[in-house]
Formats: structure tokens, sequence, C-alpha cells
């Protein structure tokens, strides 16, 4: 039984028709999945005119709040627009069905029966299954046909632990971790393709395996927060407890800007503190 | 001139975001006879529309037309070729046929910007003014943070006199955009114009603060330059009428408080208008209307 690395010899047929192959249908499936994603992807979905108000109306407490330390307008300006600002989140005039009509509590809209959430959960589910299943077609692909053999000798060493997963099939106790079997070279070849797909299809393609591996445990997550993030009302309601806080820290430029002005000039003595 | 030097300048036009509509024209019209653009690639199509502007501009509608129906054919659903049709429309047909276009478009498609914008647009130019602020108050709710549109909306309230509400649109500007001195000049000259003096006097002498930044040695020898003097004209005006009438300094709109010290004030904006106009110029004149300021600055 030879055991020492040097001498296991390996037929060259089997990388003529394994090795290659393998890689070469590598290769097409993440370019297939890369148009595949690009032909399903949906046009984003486009909101109506209270939807894109409903988004927009928190930057307008951002904007005036923005600014209140060192704030460009006068005292009565700034409180007439944060007091109405303040009115209009607590009655909700921004949300985009309009003011709550009764004493019913606002709830967050549910993800299953809002049709926009649904539309985009569709969607990520649908690239999602595009990565996985072509993934899985190969691996039982390759299970079933290059089976049984080493494939190739990896450069580099690798523990023991390592022997029963790339060396699986091979019911050999003595040989060197470094043979492999053709499953481990499918591996191989999925991490190691992306800086191909890199060069080919440009930096941000779908055909990207490494993205799969961290986008799939967050999908259920995902999906619930990009769905039907934010309850408006809820932020609104934040929103104006941040208002009142601002308008405690408000103070206007203006305010003594006389003062300062003749200072600089040298009408008056600059200040002793 | 050649085609390819005709198609570097358009696109050094389009870059700089320049409008010289009669050269575009002229270099425009030289691309198309020749068919330059085809070769462009992308790019043929947002010549096209600079081209079609451009002719609009001029008066010539029938290189527009051209343009429009190159344009048309290759993307036939484009929000983009609708508004430039839009425009187009405005510049032959009756203002009721574009305004009809222009809300036909709204109720396919309610967030189109640019259409929305030129109808109002349209409204004040065919002097529904009171239509104009209300689609425009509409627009500005949905997008707030267009500064262009709040300015629009103080001129809109100043060409009918209505000061304070120009003011209140400036001060939304003024939130958007803090940093720019020409805004708080606009806000105070405003103001001013509305009566409420005490705040006037210290949004321009914000301006002052913000404009004047002489690095080289003390404030007191720098001559004011550009915006500042300008500035300093406003204080001129705010502190004279201040101290002549009493009541007009307490009587704030804004409740804004008069300065302590009005009348070194006024000193300071005399003297900084002096310094001002008696600075030599390039070719060392003394300024022009040096005689008149002095005149003034000595008794308004």
């Amino acid at each position: 039984m030879s055991n020492s690395p040097p001498t296991l010899y390996l037929d060259p047929q089997i990388r003529d028709w394994v090795l290659f192959p393998i890689t070469f249908v590598m290769i097409l499936v993440g370019l297939l999945r890369h148009y595949v994603v690009i032909l399903l992807q949906s046009p984003p979905k486009k909101l109506s005119r209270a939807g894109i108000r409903e988004q927009r109306a928190l930057v307008r407490s951002q904007v005036l709040r923005a600014t209140s330390a060192r704030s460009p307008i006068p005292p009565a300006h700034y409180k007439a627009l944060s007091q109405h600002l303040i009115d209009s989140y607590e009655a909700g005039t921004y949300l985009k069905d309009g003011p709550p009509k009764n004493d019913a509590p606002s709830s967050p809209p549910n993800p299953l029966t809002d049709p926009a959430a649904m539309d985009s959960m569709m969607a990520g589910m649908k690239t999602q299954m595009v990565m996985m299943v072509p993934q899985m077609i190969m691996m039982g692909w390759i299970n079933f046909f290059f089976q049984g053999f080493v494939l190739i000798k990896l450069p580099f060493p690798l523990t023991l632990g390592f022997k029963s997963m790339l060396q699986r099939g091979i019911e050999t106790p003595d040989m060197h971790v470094r043979w492999v079997s053709s499953l481990s070279w499918y591996f191989l070849n999925f991490f190691g393709l992306n800086g191909l797909y890199r060069l080919l299809l440009g930096g941000d393609n779908s055909a990207d395996s490494s993205r799969d591996m961290m986008t799939t445990p967050f999908a259920s997550m995902g999906a619930a927060q990009l769905g039907q993030p934010q309850d408006f009302a809820k932020l609104f309601k934040a929103e104006r407890d941040n208002l009142e806080f601002s308008e405690g820290l408000y103070t206007w430029i203006g305010e003594d800007i006389d003062s300062k002005v003749l200072r600089k000039y040298g009408k008056l003595s600059p200040r002793s503190d | 001139m050649s085609v390819h030097s005709a198609l570097q300048e358009l696109a050094r036009y389009r870059s700089q975001n320049k409008r010289a509509s009669q050269e575009t024209l002229e270099k425009g019209i030289l691309v198309l006879k020749k068919n330059g653009h085809k070769k462009m690639g992308d790019e043929s199509w947002d010549l096209l529309e600079q081209l079609a502007l451009a002719a609009i501009d001029v008066g010539r509608l029938d290189v527009a037309d051209q343009c429009l129906k190159q344009l048309s054919d290759k993307f036939p659903q484009s929000p983009r070729v609708d508004c430039l049709r839009g425009i187009r429309m405005e510049a032959s047909a009756p203002p009721e046929d574009a305004l009809r276009y222009y809300d036909e478009l709204l109720e396919a498609d309610a967030i189109n910007v640019a259409i929305w914008k030129r109808k109002i647009v349209l409204l004040r130019r065919t002097g529904q003014v009171e239509k104009a602020v209300v689609e425009l108050s509409q627009y500005l709710d949905t997008f707030y943070t267009d500064v262009e549109g709040w300015l629009e909306l103080a001129d809109i309230y100043a060409s009918c006199n209505q000061y304070e509400y120009s003011l209140q649109a400036l001060s939304h500007t003024l939130l958007l955009v803090p940093q720019n001195p020409v805004y708080v000049l606009q806000s105070a000259e405003t103001a001013y114009t509305a009566g409420d003096l005490p705040l006037s006097l210290k949004m321009f002498l914000t301006v002052v603060d913000m404009s004047d930044n002489d690095d080289s040695g003390s404030f007191a020898e720098s001559t004011p330059l550009g915006i500042t003097v300008r500035a300093w004209y406003g204080v001129k005006l705010c502190t004279d009428r201040m101290s002549r009438d009493a009541r007009v300094a307490t009587m704030s709109a804004s409740s804004t408080l008069p300065p302590k010290d009005i009348d070194l004030v006024n000193e300071l904006a005399t003297e900084r208008l002096r310094v001002a106009y008696s600075s030599a110029g390039q070719k060392g004149d003394m300024a022009c209307g040096r005689d008149v300021v002095f005149r003034w600055v000595a008794c308004p």
C-alpha cells in the first residue's frame, strides 16, 4: 500500500475527464445563475405620492434638528415649525393612510397580509432558490458520477479531521489527507471561482457564492425586515420626543450677533472672559 | 467646424451644464445634417435632448421636432421623453393643452417629479398663481428637501407682496442650506420689506459675520468686498430707520429684540461703507459713486 505522497500515481485520464469538466461546468452554472437572477428581478415597486411623503416625513424634523444648536432661524419661527411638526407627528397626518380614524391602535403592517411586503419577500426568496438549487444539483451530480476515487493532491497539508469529509467514498485509513475526492474539488472550486466571476461579470454579480453563505442563514430575518420594515407611527412618535429634546438645545445664531460683530470690528472692547 | 469638434464642444456644454442655446443649435444642426450622432452610441440620446431644448429656446421648432421624433422612436414610454414633449407643446400649443397633457401624465404616475414641476411652472406662467402655490406647497410637502422649490415659493409670494409667507418659505431654505450667505441675505431683505426691522438687522449682521473672512490682520482694517458690502448697506438702512423711529425698532413680527448698542452699529456700518468705497480699484481709480455713497451715509 503506497501511502507516501510522492509515489501515488494518478491516471491522467482522471485529470482530463473529471478535473476540467467539473471546473468548466461550475463556471457555466455560475454564469447561468447570474443571468437568471437578472432576468428574474422585477422592477422596484413604485410608491404612491402618499407613500413617498410618508417615507420622507422624517427628513423634515431631522433637517430642523440638525442645526438646532446654532439655528439660522429666529426663535419664533423655530418654535412654530417645531410645534407644527410635533402636532403632525402626534396626529399622524404624514401617515400613508392618513391619521388613525378611531381609537384602534395602529399595528405594524403584517408582512403576510400587506401586498407590498409580500412582493418583496417573494422576490428575495426567488433569488435564494436560484442560488441554492444549482448547488444541490451539482453536488448530487458529482456524488453520483465522480465517486469512489482520488482526484487530486492538495498542495497544502491538512489535519486528519478533514479526512472523513474530503475522502468520502474512499475507505483507506492510511492515505494521506492531501489526496482528496472530487467532492472536495467541487468545494474548492465553489469558493475559488468567486475571483473569476468578479473578473468576468464585474463586481456585483449574482454568481458569487460567498454571498449565499452570508445571506442564507439570515434569510428569514432579512425578509421580515426588508419586507415591510418600519412602522411609521412608532417612528413618528420617537421623532416627536427628539423634537422636544432639540427645542431645549435650540439657540439662534442671530441672538447676540450685534455684540459679536461690534467686538469683531473693534467697536466694543473684547469680553474679559 | 468639423463634426468631431462640434461633438466635443457639445459634450463639454453638457458636462458643465451650460445653456448656450444659439451655439448649441448651430453645432447641433451641423451634427444632425451629417448624422454624426449615430456613431456616438448611448451619448447620442443625451445630445438629442440637449439639442431639442436649445432649439426650443431659440425658436427653431422644426429642429426640436426632428430630435423629439428620434428620441420617441427609441424610447417610447420614457418619462424623460414625455417631459420633453411637454416642453415642446408649451412652446407652440395653447397652455391649456399642455396643462391637460401634464395632468394626464400625472394621473398615470403621480410622482413624476419633472412633470409636476413643469406643471407648477406653467401654472405660474399663465397667471394662475393660487393654483401654482397650492401645487407647489403639495410638492414641497412631499419632497421637502428641494431647495429650489422653496426658493420658487418664496419668489411667488414676494411677487404677490406677501412677504411674511415669503420669509417663512425662505426659513425652510435656510434650514436646508444654512451655510449659504446669499439665502440669508435674501431673507434679511425680505424681512426688511415685510417690516420686521430688528430681525432684518440681525440677519444682515449674520451675513457680515458669515461672509467677511479676512484671515490677514484684524477685521477693523480689512476692506469689505462682495456680498458683505450689500449686507452693510442693509445694516445701515435698518439702524437709520430704527434710530429715527423708536416704534419701528420695537415692533417685530417675530418678537426679535432690537440691539442694545444701535448707535455703535450705525457708526460701524457707516465706517465700513466708507472703507469699502475708498480702496483703489485695479487701475488705481477710486470707486465710482464714491461721492454719492459718502453723502448718503453722512445724512441718510
